[in-house]
């Protein structure tokens, strides 16, 4: 279905990950540990990163609630620019594993992959119209440099069209990759399918 | 009604009130609103095991001190001195002089906080086993991960809300 884009490291591929430290056994989880696995992901059981952080359930319960509001709820943004957002940040980052993931949530839901490909290319700069480079500019400034983004910053994303809503969602999906690349990176590594 | 939602450290930090246009927008995603102050009521839950309240407080002070994330760094830097932290670690923290810390686990959690937040594609396999070996085990190890990204997370919608709410004021 989708062409496969290797660039710089970064990549569309199906990749798994794997924890650097000791996941929960599945027959020895918690009820309470069980019932946030269930409700995080459908996979989650599957997960290390989730047999991972339900170590601490509550935090993984809350962690996911936020998650899921900010990517999946319907109207304001649209989810492809959503995870057009969690895509560069994730490339800003450095989390080959995040990028990889969003990037085939961007191609099928945008049924496109050109920006992704300059995304991995170059950050700065990238996006196929003045829109998203202004998502795309406004992404790498809020990861990079919270403390200097002002009104300014704002009004820019308001000429190409984006309403007070769709800038809250756009807010909202660069900061939970924040979070979400810091578990990746930090908690195991990526694993590339063998050929 | 002018009162601001005392309980919700977001909306207080960036000084939002139900009469500003942002907050209205910001309410209107009620689950990201409540799972952020969740999440951030469960990491710092004086009653979570492992991790000493204390300890929690200093890496998000670290944290926001090294974005830099000034309002929120006042706020737990506040919420630090209220438990009666010790004023000494305190100052080392404000200078960024953690190497000074003589309390090795602290220090370490520090460490690992300062790769994390400033070069998070440094955390490698050896900066995460430096944590078992300063003696955290591997739910501490969790709950730590989770606070320093929390944070890099908090700072980023703060200083966005922050920036609409500045825009609105010059309208």
């Amino acid at each position: 279905m989708s062409t496969p884009v290797h660039i710089k490291g970064f990549t569309n591929d199906t990749l798994s990950w794997k924890a650097w430290l000791d996941v929960v056994q599945l027959e020895q989880a918690t009820p309470a540990q069980m019932a946030v696995l269930e409700e995080s992901h459908p996979k989650a059981k599957e997960s290390d990163y989730y047999l991972f952080l339900v170590h601490q359930p509550e935090i993984l319960r809350q962690r996911s609630l936020a998650f899921n509001a900010i990517m999946y709820a319907p109207g304001g943004l649209s989810r492809a620019e959503r995870e057009l957002a969690s895509t560069v940040v994730s490339r800003i980052n450095g989390c080959v594993y995040c990028a990889s993931v969003h990037a085939q949530r961007f191609e099928q839901l945008a049924k496109r992959l050109d920006v992704i490909e300059q995304v991995f290319e170059e950050p700065n700069g990238a996006g196929t119209t003045a829109r998203e480079r202004a998502i795309v500019d406004f992404s790498i400034a809020l990861t990079l440099n919270p403390d200097h983004v002002n009104a300014e910053s704002i009004a820019k994303l308001k000429e190409t069209g984006l309403s007070n809503s769709e800038i809250l969602d756009l807010i909202h999906s660069i900061a939970i990759f924040a979070w979400a690349n810091r578990l990746m990176l930090n908690l195991g590594e990526p694993i590339f399918p063998s050929l | 009604m002018l009162n601001l939602n005392a309980s919700d450290t977001i909306d207080r930090v960036v000084n939002l009130s139900n009469q500003q246009q942002t907050y209205v927008v910001r309410h209107e995603r009620e689950k990201v609103v409540s799972a952020t102050q969740g999440s951030e009521d469960g990491l710092f839950d004086p009653a979570l095991p492992g991790l000493t309240l204390k300890e929690r407080l200093c890496v998000a002070l670290y944290a926001c001190l090294l974005t830099p994330a000034p309002e929120l760094a006042t706020e737990y830097e506040s919420r630090l001195v209220r438990l009666s932290a010790n004023a000494q670690t305190l100052t080392h923290i404000k200078n960024l002089s953690i190497q000074a810390i003589k309390d090795t686990r602290l220090q370490a959690m520090l460490n690992f906080t300062e790769t994390l937040i400033t070069k998070p594609i440094n955390a490698d396999k050896q900066a995460l086993l430096s944590l078992p070996q300063a003696g955290l085990g591997t739910a501490e190890v969790v709950t730590l991960a989770q606070l320093i990204s929390f944070v890099s997370y908090q700072v980023r919608l703060a200083a966005g809300l922050k920036a609409m709410r500045a825009l609105e004021n010059q309208s």
